[in-house]
């Protein structure tokens, strides 16, 4: 039983031309999967945070406590 | 030495995957705007020829398997007759074995490329007296 010929050219880029595409569209998933599910949930939370700051109370809320050295706290 | 480099130096192996090559396509091939690209026969026959010089030296023919072995296809069965019967010339056995090691390499994952090509050059290899990797239990690790 005599063995038939088989395909010997053009192996690695027959892989290739399966592969990257996949390669590519996994990669840009994971990227896009990350922006939207880490990246942006991050800002949110940064920017909810910062929305209703008031740092001037937060401020006098530290220097009661006494943890300023340059300043103490008002009733000193 | 200088001439055999300059006949392996228009051979490309690298090509821009721009066009999608169907199978037929000719491969090892550089993609010009101009100019013929060469078919698999002419690209086999000139493999061949320079195998067949008949006064071949041990440099050309290590050059020549190596650059054979960059490119993107397991030579077939008639390049590889032309460099086991350039061996012979030389009197270099264990070149004509690593080059049986380094064709089966080539075929990577498509397990039935080697024994076809051993299947092809048996002839060869009784006429020659080479042995197969595989009979002198160096496949194994």
């Amino acid at each position: 039983m005599s063995l038939q010929k088989p395909l010997m050219r053009g192996l690695l880029a027959k892989r290739l031309r399966f592969h990257v595409p996949i390669a590519f569209a996994l990669s840009m998933l994971a990227a896009v999967g990350w922006k939207y599910g880490v990246t942006e949930p991050r800002k949110q939370a940064y920017a909810d945070f910062y929305k209703h700051y008031d740092a001037v109370k937060e401020f006098t809320g530290m220097r009661e406590a006494g943890v300023f050295e340059s300043v103490r706290p008002s009733g000193e | 030495m200088f001439r055999a480099v300059f006949r392996l130096s228009s051979t490309g192996a690298r090509c821009l995957v721009r066009s999608k090559p169907s199978i037929s396509a000719p491969l090892a091939s550089r993609c010009y705007s101009h100019g013929r690209v060469e078919t698999d026969e002419e690209f086999d026959a000139r493999w061949v020829t320079y195998f067949s010089k008949p006064d071949i030296d041990a440099w050309e023919l290590r050059k020549g398997m190596n650059t054979l072995i960059g490119y993107d296809l397991v030579p077939e069965a008639k390049i590889v007759d032309s460099a086991l019967r350039a061996c012979r010339r030389l009197n270099d056995m264990a070149s004509a074995i690593r080059i049986l090691e380094a064709v089966k390499d080539k075929a990577g994952p498509h397990k039935e490329i080697y024994p076809y090509l051993i299947q092809e050059l048996q002839p060869t290899l009784s006429e020659l007296g080479i042995s197969t990797p595989e009979q002198l239990g160096m496949d194994k690790l």
